[in-house]
């Protein structure tokens, strides 16, 4: 939906999947092996990480069903977040890039990792930054809390600096006023068909299924993440073999954007 | 109308708490107060029955400090069999159990036809969406979804009326193998549907191509909200060719009357101020519209033109002249509350008149007066509003005798 503009030329692939019933956009941009971005709860932004991670990879981002302004009522061909899953797993072999890393953010994150839960062999390697899809009683997600609360509340979840710049320019409204309901209508659009995945409870049995992964996966956490506790680091890098955590400083629950430099770093030396 | 509030709540309740899904129970109920607010409540509505109200309506919200009442037709039952000992003929209007947040939607299906069957044939259905809050915070429903729970359930539970062979639900959102329920409702073919809403185009449009009557609440104050919304309900009919039956409207208005306007405003106006902050008020502004409760064309309309919110942003700090000069509470003489009315009435072509003559933190004696007061002096003037056009009023119960034409009715 909301898609920046910015240094890297992008292009759109519309991918027939469903037994032709639903179409997912995608963007692509960038050059070198693909890599599949799932986005978070908010929609598609193409900021700098994108950008740059799309110098050394072709990034097929594809715009959750929905969330697209060609189709914003797509999100009801979609009935649960299983079939979510199936028609993912469609769009990857649409697109031809069956074997292809993964990297997502928050709801994208729980979508990867369930997508390689059940496809073990679908993806060669996984990034999940602070990834939704499990849940502790005693350190619940607050996913459903900030997207049930007030707007102006979202920085103090989403940053650990919310009054830095970063987080400012984040939350800016478009220059345009004239643009300003349209913008506002589809991140509340986006977040309403994000939460038919995360409400109640985001979690749909991903903690019995991870061990299925076998992908070699990065989990990245903000170690201030106020949506979902870094804590939920450890519960992903116990279920699956071999992953490895990264916490970092100073960071919320967007470490592409409050930790730019330190994510992309460990992000494309993982890819390597 | 009544709602079942706890009436004891700090008068600085509106800065500390929201009135809803997080209020804290135990700092600041004491069980015994709560048992008094709940007991009064019912006692209201009876009240009103027994002094001559066409009928008594109730409502359902869960989680709240402002309205206690988890399922409406709980009251409902009671309002039902004591009318029914007491030889009342009073409908009972349950404003809603919303099928958007039912997890058992046949559940609701058998409630409304057992309340119809109990209370001989007069019961009005209400069917609302639901609130936002209610169905996803309380309910636990995917904001997305509640529209199509609510259209769905409707359906189910239309079929489990009318069938005459067990049937199979294979629904989306509940599924049954065998459906035949009992009792089926008396009214034939069916209660009287009603449909709580706040006005949106689409509601409406529904509302008018099923046949329904649209029910529309004041809170956000009439004077800018109402104009705006029943011109688009008959615009809407305009469109549909449908007639302009006032029957098809009804109005929920808060009324508090006395025997002289500054009396009024001395009995009521802290109750009232109160009441808005403390209830309505205090629910978060997004918990009225949870991310995908609302269409996203819906949500552009909005913040293009809040119109339809009225008041609805400064509610927590409203002040009782702000809730007068809107009309979001008619307070006044017999003669002003009477004239105040009429003139709204007649303006937007009301049909059906719901009356709150409870609210908050008035004590029930108070409450008793007020009811009192409107059923003697304000209601025989209301009646007789519409007869002059003859309209027939094909959505009121018909166990207790059609009414055919005339009155304007009123529920407490």
């Amino acid at each position: 939906m909301h898609v920046e503009a910015s240094g890297a030329a992008l292009r759109e692939e519309v991918i027939s999947v469903w037994n032709d019933q639903l179409e997912i956009h995608v963007k692509i941009a960038g050059s070198g092996p693909p890599l599949l971005y799932l986005h978070a709860a908010g929609g598609l932004r193409w900021g700098p990480f994108l950008d740059r991670l799309s110098v050394g990879h072709t990034i097929y981002a594809p715009e959750l069903p929905g969330t697209s302004p060609a189709d914003p009522h797509a999100i009801h061909k979609v009935e649960s977040f299983a079939d979510l899953l199936l028609m993912y797993e469609e769009l990857v072999h649409g697109l031809g890039i069956a074997g292809a890393a993964a990297l997502g953010e928050s709801l994208g994150g729980m979508m990867a990792a369930d997508l390689a839960a059940h496809f073990p062999s679908l993806l060669s390697r996984l990034v999940l930054i602070a990834p939704a899809g499990l849940w502790r009683d005693d350190h619940p997600s607050r996913a459903i809390e900030m997207i049930s609360g007030l707007p102006e509340l979202a920085p103090s979840y989403l940053f650990f600096d919310h009054e830095s710049e970063l987080a400012t320019a984040f939350f800016a409204p478009p220059e345009d006023p004239e643009l300003i309901p349209s913008v506002i209508a589809a991140v509340v659009w986006a977040q309403g068909c994000a939460s038919k995945f995360l409400w109640p409870i985001p979690e749909h049995g991903l903690a019995k299924r991870l061990h299925r992964v076998i992908a070699p996966t990065l989990i990245i956490f903000g170690r201030e993440d106020r949506v979902i506790p870094s804590i939920y680091g450890q519960e992903f890098a116990e279920r699956i073999a071999g992953s490895r955590l990264e916490i970092l400083e100073r960071c919320g629950h967007i470490p592409a954007v409050e930790q730019l430099e330190p994510t992309l770093e460990l992000v494309t030396e993982f890819l390597r | 109308m009544g709602q079942a509030p706890y009436r004891y709540l700090p008068h600085d309740f509106a800065e500390h708490y929201s009135s809803v899904v997080t209020t804290p129970y135990h700092e600041l109920v004491e069980p015994r107060k709560m048992h008094e607010s709940v007991h009064s409540y019912v006692e209201e509505l009876l009240y009103a029955a027994r002094c001559g109200f066409d009928g008594v309506a109730v409502s359902e919200h869960s989680q709240s400090s402002y309205d206690v009442s988890p399922n409406p037709n709980l009251a409902a039952a009671i309002i039902a069999h004591t009318t029914a000992v007491e030889g009342l003929d009073t409908a009972i209007n349950v404003l809603g159990r919303s099928l958007g947040k039912a997890r058992e939607p046949l559940k609701v299906a058998e409630e409304y036809a057992l309340l119809d069957t109990l209370s001989g044939g007069r019961l009005i259905a209400g069917m609302p969406v639901g609130l936002s809050y209610d169905a996803n915070q309380n309910g636990g429903i995917p904001p997305i979804e509640t529209r199509f729970r609510a259209r769905e359930g409707r359906a189910l539970l239309e079929k489990a009326w009318s069938a005459t062979e067990p049937f199979a639900w294979n629904g989306k959102y509940s599924r049954y193998p065998f459906v035949n329920i009992w009792p089926r409702p008396v009214q034939q073919p069916r209660p009287p549907f009603w449909v709580p809403g706040g006005g949106t185009p689409s509601t409406l449009a529904e509302v008018l191509d099923r046949e329904d009557v649209f029910t529309y609440l004041s809170w956000f104050g009439p004077t800018l909200t109402g104009r705006r919304i029943f011109d688009r309900f008959w615009g809407i009919a305009d469109e549909k060719e449908r007639d302009h039956n006032p029957y098809r409207l009804a109005f929920l208005q808060t009324v508090c009357v006395a025997d002289t306007d500054t009396e009024a405003e001395r009995l009521y106006g802290e109750h009232l101020q109160t009441h808005f902050r403390n209830g309505l008020g205090a629910i978060p502004p997004p918990a009225f519209a949870l991310p995908g409760y609302i269409d996203i064309r819906g949500v552009e309309a909005i913040v293009r033109d809040p119109g339809d919110l009225g008041i609805a942003p400064k509610l927590r700090t409203i002040t009782f002249r702000e809730l007068a000069d809107t009309r979001a509470a008619i307070v006044g003489s017999v003669s002003t509350v009477v004239d105040q009315i009429t003139e709204f009435v007649k303006e937007c072509r009301i049909g059906n008149l719901l009356v709150m003559l409870h609210v908050g933190s008035m004590p029930h004696e108070l409450a008793r007066h007020n009811i009192s007061l409107f059923a003697s002096d304000v209601l025989p003037r209301l009646r007789g509003i519409w007869e002059d056009e003859g309209w027939e009023h094909r959505w009121w119960p018909t166990g207790i005798g059609t009414r055919t034409s005339g009155d304007a009715l009123a529920g407490v």
